[in-house]
């Protein structure tokens, strides 16, 4: 120690430093490496894939998982091991793209109905609840006529439409505690735009709450396309997704084809459990205090 | 100072509740007619198709389908006020009598389901906050997340796969066996679909009750009830419990219309005769008279519910006049 000072005082010894959490903690890395397994093996699924995923073999359909094929093939003698990873590339295309729309939705109405005079922000939830009442199977099957044949795209706009409304409701709510602050006023009094506020000011401030919301809609969105295509209502039979490969259930529950329906479903839940899991460490929920109870 | 009289305020209420209702129905009118599709086919069948173009005129004149839409709007709300929905062009009956026909079994159903998912949540809830932390509800909570994950559809083919296939313990689609009816063989059939509806929607409000239970016993009044000798149990069931229920009471108001939503996949998959297969089919076949009633009945339902959760919890709490009920979100 320097000896021009001298410590005086009675001596508290120093808190121990805090223990530094290794990196790993608190997140949920099964979750992320399966997903980017999916992912990865979606992606890249030319590389392995012994058949080719569209070929319908009809000498060997409805076939038990063995050694030829690893999964089975389903009701129309196709291969659901090439199947899966081919058609998990078409499930979380439309969860991403699906979700992309409904946020932007989302972040666009959000904040109109947030910076909006007190009158229009009640007219503007108000239609949004009578958007929400209208049953959502009507709003698909109405969306799907509109757009023609269903395909991936027209897809992802009928799920992303169908799903803004809870985050919008949290952006507005956000951007109405926003917008009066100082830096939001000083802001407007330097002439900024509509957007400029929204993508320097309000958006860096309530992307943190939506986020969790974001990640949970495209589970929600993958959860739909599944859905929607196991009603009929999606994806043709021959543009291959989880949902589609699903669609077949009923002529496999009647031959009693267990590996067509548990299959993909295992993987299409795998899926959903992992997004769940790295949503919920978004949410991060802070240390609770003590307990009084 | 319409909060201080009773009239304006529940008269406000019922005029939003109309206003809102009337502004469905004209959307739902104008989206239904936009839509692509022959109502005509739902009507006629297969006939429609190898129909002249005079046949088809006639036709279109004789159900009043060539008028524009505003005035067919307007010749539905007329006869919408004096009680007739006109017919289903499919079923050939009245629209009321169609759904009559259909609602018991969904009323079953989702009030079933509901009651079980309500008492449900807050037994499982107040078990986990009980036990916070430890093995039991740490185990709790993934099991919850695990099974919100699954999608109801697939779920209803699994137990389908398991009860109905394999073990040939329970009936794997509709409401009564051909000729029966008695009671318990509508129990038997309400089974699987009841444990779908009930699984799915079960651990949000689980967790949630959790949730605000674990705040609940953070408050400072446990420290006092305890302090003065109350027992765990008591606090817990006796008074944090009470805290909580009011948010849920209108949170669980606000979902009925989710819960009674969610059994049309369910209903679907069990071929279940309710009202979610009949919009299904409704909306598949351009069926409008019965898609416009079963529009308004289901979207007023769901702008009901909301304006009763309002009123619940501002009387409850009058610090929500004015703000929003809690809000429901579909995520688990």
């Amino acid at each position: 120690m320097d000896e021009r000072f001298v410590l005086v005082g009675p001596r508290t010894p120093l808190p121990p430093p805090a223990k530094k959490r290794a990196w790993y903690e608190g997140k949920p890395l099964l979750s992320m490496a399966v997903l980017v397994m999916i992912i990865l093996g979606c992606s890249g699924c030319e590389l392995f894939i012994p058949r080719d995923p569209a070929y319908m073999d009809l000498f060997h359909a409805s076939e038990a998982p063995g050694a030829a094929f690893w999964f089975g093939t389903d009701t129309m003698g196709r291969d659901i091991f090439s199947m899966i990873w081919y058609g998990g590339r078409v499930s979380l295309l439309i969860g991403f793209l699906a979700t992309a729309i409904s946020t932007v939705l989302a972040v666009l109405f959000g904040a109109v109905s947030g910076l909006a005079p007190r009158w229009l922000d009640d007219l503007l939830m108000r239609l949004t609840e009578i958007f929400l009442s209208i049953p959502s199977l009507l709003l698909v099957v109405l969306l799907q006529a509109i757009l023609g044949k269903a395909s991936v795209v027209s897809l992802s706009v009928v799920i992303g439409v169908t799903s803004w409304t809870s985050v919008a409701k949290v952006v507005r709510s956000e951007v109405r505690r926003l917008r009066g602050s100082e830096y939001v006023l000083a802001a407007r009094c330097m002439g900024a735009g509509f957007f400029h506020i929204l993508r320097r000011h309000l958006a860096p401030n309530f992307f943190p709450s939506i986020m969790f919301m974001v990640v949970m809609n495209i589970r929600s969105a993958i959860a739909a396309e599944s859905t929607l295509s196991f009603m009929g209502l999606g994806l043709p039979l021959e543009v291959i997704s989880w949902g589609s490969m699903l669609s077949l259930a009923e002529n496999a529950l009647l031959s009693g084809s267990w590996w067509i329906i548990l299959i993909p479903g295992t993987f299409l839940v795998v899926t959903l459990l992992c997004v769940t899991g790295v949503g919920n460490w978004l949410r991060g929920e802070g240390d609770r205090r003590e307990s009084n109870l | 100072m319409s909060r201080k009289n009773p009239f304006f305020y529940y008269g406000g209420k019922v005029l939003s509740f109309v206003l809102s209702v009337f502004l469905l129905s004209l959307a739902a009118f104008y989206v239904a007619r936009l839509a692509p599709g022959d109502p005509l086919v739902s009507y006629y069948g297969e006939r429609a198709e190898k129909m002249t173009v005079q046949e088809r005129e006639q036709a279109e004149a004789r159900l009043g389908l060539d008028q524009p839409i505003y005035v067919q709007y307007i010749r539905w709300l007329e006869n919408a006020l004096q009680g007739d929905f006109g017919i289903s062009y499919k079923y050939k009956m009245d629209v009321l009598k169609v759904i009559a026909s259909r609602l018991p079994n969904t009323l079953i159903l989702g009030g079933t389901g509901l009651t079980l998912i309500f008492l449900g949540a807050l037994a499982l809830g107040a078990v986990c906050a009980w036990n916070e932390g430890n093995w039991l509800d740490r185990s709790i909570c993934k099991a919850g997340t695990v099974v919100s994950c699954i999608p109801e559809f697939w779920l209803s083919l699994v137990l389908i796969l398991v009860f109905a296939v394999s073990l040939r313990w329970l009936p794997s689609s509709g409401a009564y066996a051909i000729g029966g009816g008695g009671f318990a063989d509508r129990a038997v059939h309400l089974v699987l679909p009841l444990v779908v509806t009930t699984a799915g929607h079960l651990w949000y409000y689980a967790y949630m009750i959790r949730n605000k239970l674990l705040e609940e016993i953070r408050a400072d009044y446990v420290l006092l009830a305890k302090s003065k000798g109350l027992s765990r149990r008591a606090v817990l069931f006796r008074h944090c419990l009470r805290g909580v229920l009011p948010t849920y009471l209108s949170l669980m108001a606000i979902s009925v219309p989710h819960i009674l939503g969610g059994t049309y996949i369910v209903e679907a998959v069990f071929s279940y005769p309710g009202i979610g297969t009949l919009s299904y089919e409704s909306a598949r076949y351009q069926d409008y008279n019965l898609l416009m009633l079963l529009c308004v009945l289901s979207g007023g339902l769901v702008i009901l519910c909301n304006i009763l959760a309002q009123i619940v919890s501002e009387r409850i709490d009058p610090r929500m006049r004015g703000g929003e009920p809690p809000e429901v979100t579909d995520h688990g």
